[in-house]
């Protein structure tokens, strides 16, 4: 409730700013979006790994094992500013290969990749470990299974719902951002 | 925001206000003698006394009108997930945690809602159990430590925060769910991380101003005492020893007896050597926090056997005079009988498997040192099955002392296995680093056995078993009751009920089918002349998850109804 009215504050001063001098008490906290590094991941950044051999380097798909396991990743805006600022931005990536994608998965993929939240719906715990036997997201926590080929639908586990998909393109190999989160991130809080 | 929100918001708000001001008339500061002896009508920490029995003297339920138990009021949290605090109870009023860090006041005998404390979690946070196990009192404060490693200090009167303090950044994986112990006007915390990579720690803040007064480290660094058991560079810093159950306290030798955790990651091969304080009992002296003795029940920890659960402080008969002594049942599946010497040191004397486990070879009758098997210890690429599994004889729920039945009471489990294989991974500070991912845990259980849960008695002085009830369709995760009425007060089942038992011969007097899964410790207390029978119900976390394992071993409902409700029982009338 406070963010909402926080964030329609905000917006009204966007509006009046230039017109009017702003009252103190309209004075608004720095926001995600003011902060590229807490910013949401946008269209045209690139995904880089947060582990690894080549951590920090932009993700490119043959970097990626084909059929998984996944590698966990932040979005970098085209300045090159990781956006690591909210455990919320985390991204899982798995190259999972083109065959038996959902249409919808299919046409958010790009060279059989594709990229996810990697924060759990159940209580927001890093989804980061990968079941070999189901070929699917595990949350580290509780244990909530997730199915790439199916926009992570819920396979097992306390996930009241799918994680939201980050739609990838390709440039010159580079995965890169085509689209905002497909829906809310992270857990519904009590 | 409505204008019909904001009203009503007001009118919550002025209601609370008045009521609070009524109660805070009559709010009974907490004091160092009201804690070292608990007036029999109140429960004014965790286990009831600063000995760890989970034990009241109060008698006015007893086994012979126990089947006249009703519900006289109930509240419900508003919150799902593992409910695991015990109703805290002075002079009518009662406070209790819920799971996202938030505080209930009510008034005890009428269920009156008095004041509500909700924590604003930072964005992102989570945490691997996002449980509460209580709040402890003091003056006229109450603490609450909060899951993102905050320790906040509450006006018992208003719920109104008095000052808050950062013990640990939860960002690098550290969290915070037990209740705090109170020693002469510190309040002592510890945390949760083990599986973080954390390195563990007991805190002492000032009561009054929130100030830091002590912290001890339950890794040594580099040249401190123990250090020579971390043999492999800078494993210490990450080596996990987390302290996320409350101490016990012997308030004469002031000394504080403090559980620790596993070792991180899991698997001991990855940090050679003892590993000292993991796996231990430590013992603290309660003005410095100088570690002035310990004990660890295994080395090289590789099971995820936490001895996080403090001993009770008992005195027992030992070569025909009272013994000064500490009995534990640990996680590793033995029950210890150890010496709690006026030096704050602290010394084996015996120990008896409770539940059958395959690891021990044999222990040391002078050391305690156990002789493990290598054959079920699990390493780095070495699988290795292990019984009892991960979650251990017995997990965090607490046994109970009764000194009239001279019986200790333990809510265990066996029958069950797990079979872990390691790997080296990368840690990333805030994630899962035990070395094993979920998916790899291979759980098993013995269909054959015939049960998994049980609730079983021990005569202390003998260690003789006095009776066992025994739960073929569910584990027991339920913290025990005891009281001078002769009973024992206990859930833990999947099947939602809450029970009472005699607690001379273990057989059941009474049950309540309650909303969800009883894991949380009872509690009670007397208002008026009445005796109440206090506990929360709400499902959730580990049992939870190994109810899903379950599911998909043995075919049980996964789906265990969530959603917190404390319920408040008396005789009828």
């Amino acid at each position: 409730m406070r963010d909402q009215t926080t964030s329609l504050l905000c917006r009204r001063r966007a509006v009046l700013k230039g017109a009017l001098a702003l009252a103190p008490w309209l004075i608004c906290p720095a926001r995600a979006q003011d902060d590229p590094a807490s910013a949401p991941p946008r269209r045209g950044d690139r995904l880089v790994f947060l582990t690894g051999p080549k951590k920090g380097a932009p993700i490119r798909s043959d970097d990626l094992t084909l059929g998984g396991p996944q590698v966990q990743a932040y979005p970098a805006d085209p300045n090159g500013v990781v956006r690591d600022g909210s455990r919320l931005n985390l991204v899982i990536v798995v190259r999972i290969g083109s065959d038996g994608l959902s249409e919808e998965t299919r046409q958010r993929s790009t060279d059989g990749v594709v990229a996810y939240s990697g924060v759990c719906t159940h209580q927001a715990c890093p989804v980061n470990m990968w079941s070999d036997d189901l070929k699917a997201f595990v949350c580290s926590c509780h244990g909530s299974t997730y199915d790439p080929k199916n926009g992570a639908e819920v396979l097992f586990g306390p996930a009241p719902r799918h994680l939201a998909a980050l739609p990838l393109k390709s440039e010159n190999g580079l995965l890169t951002v085509a689209g905002a989160f497909t829906g809310r991130v992270g857990m519904q809080s009590n | 925001m409505n204008k019909l929100y904001i009203g009503s918001s007001l009118a919550v708000l002025l209601m609370a206000g008045t009521l609070g001001a009524a109660y805070g008339a009559d709010y009974t500061p907490v004091t160092d003698a009201r804690l070292q002896n608990p007036e029999p009508q109140n429960w004014l920490m965790t286990r009831g006394n600063y000995q760890g029995w989970s034990y009241s003297p109060l008698d006015q339920i007893n086994t012979k009108n126990v089947k006249n138990l009703v519900p006289v009021w109930t509240v419900s949290t508003g919150v799902d997930s593992g409910h695991e605090a015990p109703p805290i109870v002075n002079n009518g009023m009662m406070f209790v945690s819920t799971p996202y860090s938030q505080v209930l006041a009510l008034d005890a005998a009428t269920g009156d809602f008095l004041w509500r404390y909700k924590r604003k979690l930072p964005e992102g946070f989570s945490a691997l159990h996002n449980t509460s196990r209580g709040v402890a009192l003091y003056g006229d404060k109450v603490f609450m430590p909060c899951l993102d490693a905050v320790l906040v200090a509450l006006d018992a009167k208003t719920g109104k925060v008095d000052w808050e303090v950062k013990v640990a950044d939860w960002k690098d994986g550290y969290y915070m769910t037990m209740a705090p112990l109170i020693v002469k006007g510190k309040v002592l915390v510890g945390v949760a991380g083990g599986e973080f990579g954390v390195r563990g720690f007991v805190q002492a803040f000032d009561a009054d101003t929130g100030k830091p007064v002590w912290k001890t480290y339950t890794v040594p660094a580099r040249g401190e005492p123990g250090s020579e058991t971390w043999e492999k560079p800078d494993t210490w810093k990450t080596g996990g020893a987390s302290t996320w159950m409350t101490g016990n306290y012997d308030p004469v030798a002031n000394v504080v007896y403090w559980g620790t955790g596993n070792g991180s990651p899991w698997f001991g091969d990855q940090r050679p050597g003892d590993n000292l304080y993991t796996s231990s009992t430590v013992a603290l002296d309660g003005e410095t926090g100088k570690i002035k003795g310990h004990f660890q029940y295994h080395q090289n920890e590789s099971w995820d056997w936490d001895a996080m659960n403090a001993p009770m402080l008992v005195d027992f008969q030992k070569d025909g005079g009272a013994t000064p002594g500490l009995v534990t049942p640990q996680r590793n599946g033995y029950l210890y009988w150890l010496g709690r010497n006026a030096d704050g040191s602290i010394s084996y004397l015996k120990s008896e498997p409770y539940v059958p486990q395959n690891v021990f070879k044999s222990i040391d009758p002078k050391t305690g040192r156990p002789d493990v098997d290598l054959a079920h210890k699990p390493g780095t690429g070495k699988a290795a099955q292990f019984c009892p599994g991960l979650w251990g004889g017995k997990d965090w729920p607490y046994e109970a002392y009764n000194p009239k039945t001279g019986m200790i009471y333990i809510p265990s489990n066996e029958n069950h296995c797990n079979n872990l294989e390691g790997k080296v991974e990368e840690r990333v500070p805030g994630q899962w680093w035990t070395g094993v991912a979920i998916p790899d845990f291979h759980f098993t259980v013995d269909t054959k056995a015939g049960f998994y849960g049980e609730l079983q008695a021990y005569y202390m002085d003998t260690g003789k078993r006095a009776w066992r009830n025994l739960y073929s369709n569910s584990m027991n995760w339920g913290s025990v009751l005891t009281t001078a009425g002769d009973l024992v007060f206990a859930g833990g089942t999947n099947d939602r009920q809450f029970r009472a038992y005699d607690a001379k011969t273990g057989e059941q007097l009474w049950n309540f089918r309650t909303n969800s899964g009883v894991i949380a410790p009872p509690s009670t207390f007397e208002v008026n002349g009445t005796q109440y029978i206090a506990v929360e119900s709400g499902y959730g976390v580990d049992p939870a998850f190994q109810q899903t394992l379950m599911g998909a071993l043995v075919g049980w409902n996964p789906d265990v109804p969530q959603g917190g409700v404390v319920w408040v029982f008396a005789l009828s009338k």
